[in-house]
C-alpha cells in the first residue's frame, strides 16, 4: 500500500489489502472492500495489467501447496484453500468502519477486527517484535563494543563501518515486516529447508537469509528482498506431482526492477542466480496456468500472499510505474 | 459524622464511614451485621469461608483468597475427573503431545464443561495454560488457544441470552473467563483483547437484578478478589465505574440479601485497602470470635 495515495478509494488492491493492513491506522480501507466481491476489488487497480481477472476467478496459486498450515494455523494435509486470517464470518467490517484504530492509552494500533484469537495473536506479535527490537540492539551494542575493542588495540580499520546506524522501529512498519517474514517461513520448504542446513552451515550468498527487518529500507526494497528471499526458498520445495520444481539455473533479469538498497539488494541477488531453483517466477507460472485455470477464484488467497500473487511482469510493470513516484 | 451523601466519598472513607454507622445505630436496624464489636460476621452466622481458590497470580500471605500455587499436575489429574474415560485420554493427550489431536475439539469440549461445572471452571485455566504451552513448544502454533478464544467470544456474545437460560451456566462462565484472564498471558501480559469483555462481565453482574441474586453476587466479588488488581492496572477507569456502581447498590438497592450485603462490603474495602486483605477485615469478616 502507497503511503499518502490520498486519491485511493476504499477498495484495494492486491498488495495493499494484505491481512496485516489494518494495523495502519486511518489509511485502511474498510475490510468490507476485501470481502469477496471481486469486480470491485480488482476494478480499483487501474494500473493494473490483470484485466483478465476482473471476470474470471483465479485457483490458489500454485506456491500455496507449499503451505504447511493454512493462515489459521490448521495443518493442512490436502492442498485446501488457503484461509485468510480476516474470516469474513469472525471480523465485521461491513459496517464500513476503519479496520483499525488507535485509543489514546492503548499499546498500538489495534485491529477492527473484533475476532479475539487474532487479537491475541497480534499482541503476541507485537511484544515479540518488541523483544526482538531489544535483543537486536544489544547485539548491535554489543558488536560496536567488541570492535571498538579492537580498533583501540590497534589494528586498522574494521570490516564496517562503526556509525550507528538508525533502525527501524515503527510498530506497524515491523509488524508487517514481521508477518511477510512469517509466510515465507510458514512453509515446508522453509522446514526443510531448516533442517538441511544449520545455521552455522550456511554459505552466505548461496542460501538464503531472512531478511533483517530492524535495518532501515525502503518499502520497495523490503518488498523486494522479500520475494526474492522466498523464491530462493523454493529450492527446498518438496518434490510436487508435476515433478521437481528444480530447473536449470536462471538467472532473475533484475535489471529491469527497480531497488534502492543497494546492500542487501546484490546480496539477494547474488544468492538468487547461484541457486539452482526457479529464480524466474515466469516460466513457472506459464506452466501451472493450466493447473490454476480450474477452480474459483479465492480471494482470500489471492490476498494473503500478495507478492507471490503477481505475475512477474505485473510486478515489473507496476515497479516501473511505482519507481517513477516512488519515494525512499 | 453527618458527612451527607456518602456517593462522592472516596472508598476508605465511605467503609469508615459505614463502620462508623455501625457503631451507632442500633443494631437491629442495621441491614448488617455490625463491625467493630467482638461478634464478628460470626455472630449473624454470616461468617465468610476463607477461599481456597489458588490463584497463579502473586500475592503472598497477604490474602487468605490467594495461595500461588503452580503446576500441580495432581490437581489437573484430579479436576478432569469428571469427564468421560474417552474424554478423559483426549484431555491427557492434549496435554502430553498436543499436535495429535483436534485442538478445536479439545477447546469446545473445555468449554462446554466449564459451562456445566462450576468446580471445573474455576481451574480449568490451568489446563488451557498447560495445552498451550505444550503446543507452542511442540509445534509452534496457537491453534488451541485461537479456539478458545473464539469460542468465548461466541459466548461472551450471546451471554445476555445464556443468562436467561441458565443463571448457573452464565455463572460458571464469567468464572471461567475470568480464569482464563488470570491465567493466560501473552509475553507475560494479561491479555488486551480480553479486559473489556471481562469488565463488560462484571458490570453485568452489579446490575441491579444480578446484585438481587446471591449466586451472582458470590461470583462477582470472587473474580474481583482474583483479578481485580490486575484489571485494574489494564484499565482502572472502568474499575472505578464499576465500583461506584457496587457502592450504590450496597447502599441503596433494595432487595439484597444481607450475605450479599456483606460480600459487597467485604470487597469494597478489600480494594480501599489496595486488594489486600488487612488485619482487621480478616478479623470482621474471617474469624470467629466468641465474645
Amino acid at each position: 500500500m502507497r503511503r499518502g495515495r490520498a486519491g485511493r478509494k476504499a477498495a484495494v488492491s492486491h498488495r495493499s489489502q494484505l491481512p496485516y493492513s489494518p494495523l495502519r491506522p486511518s489509511r485502511c480501507p474498510p475490510l468490507s472492500a476485501a470481502l469477496p466481491e471481486t469486480p470491485r476489488v480488482m476494478s480499483f487497480r487501474q494500473r493494473s495489467p490483470h484485466g483478465s481477472t476482473t471476470s474470471s476467478p483465479q485457483p490458489p496459486p500454485r506456491w500455496s501447496q507449499g503451505r504447511k498450515r493454512g493462515a489459521d494455523g490448521k495443518r493442512r494435509k490436502q492442498h485446501g484453500p488457503e484461509s485468510s486470517v480476516f474470516d469474513e464470518s469472525k471480523c465485521g467490517g461491513s459496517d464500513g468502519r476503519l479496520d483499525s484504530f488507535t485509543t489514546p492509552e492503548g499499546p498500538g494500533p489495534l485491529s477492527r477486527c473484533s475476532d479475539w484469537g487474532t487479537a491475541v495473536e497480534e499482541d503476541e506479535m507485537r511484544t515479540n517484535v518488541n523483544k526482538e527490537i531489544a535483543r537486536y540492539r544489544r547485539k548491535l551494542l554489543i558488536n560496536e563494543f567488541a570492535r571498538e575493542r579492537k580498533s583501540s588495540s590497534g589494528s586498522s580499520d574494521s570490516k564496517e563501518s562503526t556509525v550507528t546506524v538508525e533502525l527501524e522501529t515503527d510498530e506497524v512498519v515491523l509488524m508487517r515486516r514481521q508477518k511477510q517474514i512469517n509466510y515465507g517461513k510458514n512453509t515446508i520448504a522453509y522446514d526443510r529447508y531448516i533442517k538441511e542446513v544449520p545455521r552455522c552451515h550456511r554459505i552466505p550468498g548461496v542460501h538464503p537469509r531472512t531478511p533483517n527487518k530492524f535495518k532501515k529500507y525502503s518499502r520497495r526494497s523490503w518488498d523486494q528482498q522479500i520475494k526474492l528471499w522466498k523464491v530462493a526458498l523454493h529450492s527446498w520445495d518438496p518434490p510436487t506431482e508435476e515433478g521437481c520444481d528444480l530447473q536449470d539455473i536462471r538467472p532473475v533479469d533484475l535489471g529491469e526492477m527497480e531497488t534502492e538498497s543497494v546492500g542487501s539488494n546484490s546480496e539477494s541477488q547474488t544468492s538468487c542466480q547461484d541457486n539452482d531453483d526457479t529464480c524466474s517466477g515466469t516460466p513457472t507460472k506459464v506452466r501451472h496456468v493450466d493447473y490454476q485455470a480450474e477452480g474459483e477464484f479465492n480471494l482470500e488467497v489471492c490476498l494473503s500472499e500478495p507478492l507471490k500473487d503477481f505475475d512477474t511482469l505485473a510486478y515489473r510493470y507496476l515497479n516501473a510505474a511505482d519507481f517513477i513516484k516512488s519515494k525512499p | 459524622m453527618g458527612r451527607g451523601s456518602p456517593g462522592w466519598l472516596c472508598p476508605s472513607e465511605e467503609t469508615s464511614l459505614l463502620f462508623a454507622l455501625c457503631l451507632w445505630w442500633p443494631r437491629h436496624v442495621l441491614p448488617f451485621p455490625p463491625g467493630l464489636t467482638r461478634c464478628g460476621a460470626a455472630s449473624r452466622g454470616h461468617q465468610l469461608q476463607p477461599r481456597t481458590d489458588t490463584s497463579p497470580s502473586t500475592a503472598p500471605g497477604s490474602c487468605p483468597w490467594r495461595k500461588p500455587v503452580m503446576g500441580e499436575t495432581g490437581k489437573e489429574e484430579y479436576k478432569i475427573q469428571s469427564f468421560d474415560a474417552e474424554t478423559q485420554k483426549l484431555l491427557k493427550t492434549a496435554l502430553k503431545d498436543p499436535s495429535n489431536v483436534d485442538l478445536e475439539k479439545v477447546a469446545n469440549i473445555i468449554v462446554d464443561q466449564s459451562l456445566k461445572d462450576c468446580v471445573f471452571s474455576k481451574e480449568a485455566g490451568r489446563i488451557c495454560y498447560t495445552i498451550i504451552q505444550a503446543e507452542s513448544k511442540q509445534v509452534g502454533q496457537s491453534i488451541f488457544r485461537r479456539s478458545l478464544l473464539n469460542r468465548l467470544q461466541q459466548e461472551y456474545k450471546d451471554r445476555e441470552e445464556l443468562r436467561t437460560r441458565s443463571l448457573q451456566a452464565w455463572i460458571c462462565y464469567v468464572t471461567f473467563i475470568c480464569n482464563i484472564f488470570d491465567y493466560l498471558r501473552v509475553n507475560n501480559m494479561p491479555m488486551m483483547a480480553l479486559v473489556n469483555p471481562v469488565y463488560d462481565c462484571l458490570f453485568r453482574l452489579a446490575q441491579p437484578d444480578s446484585l438481587r441474586k446471591e449466586e451472582e453476587v458470590d461470583c462477582l466479588v470472587l473474580q474481583l478478589h482474583r483479578i481485580g488488581e490486575q484489571l485494574e492496572k489494564m484499565n482502572s477507569q472502568r474499575m472505578d465505574e464499576l465500583f461506584s456502581l457496587l457502592r450504590d447498590g450496597f447502599l441503596l438497592q433494595e432487595g439484597l440479601s444481607s450475605l450479599s450485603q456483606l460480600l459487597l462490603l467485604e470487597i469494597i474495602e478489600f480494594r480501599a485497602a489496595d486488594w489486600k486483605m488487612t488485619d482487621a477485615a480478616q478479623k470482621y469478616y474471617y474469624s470467629e470470635v466468641t465474645d
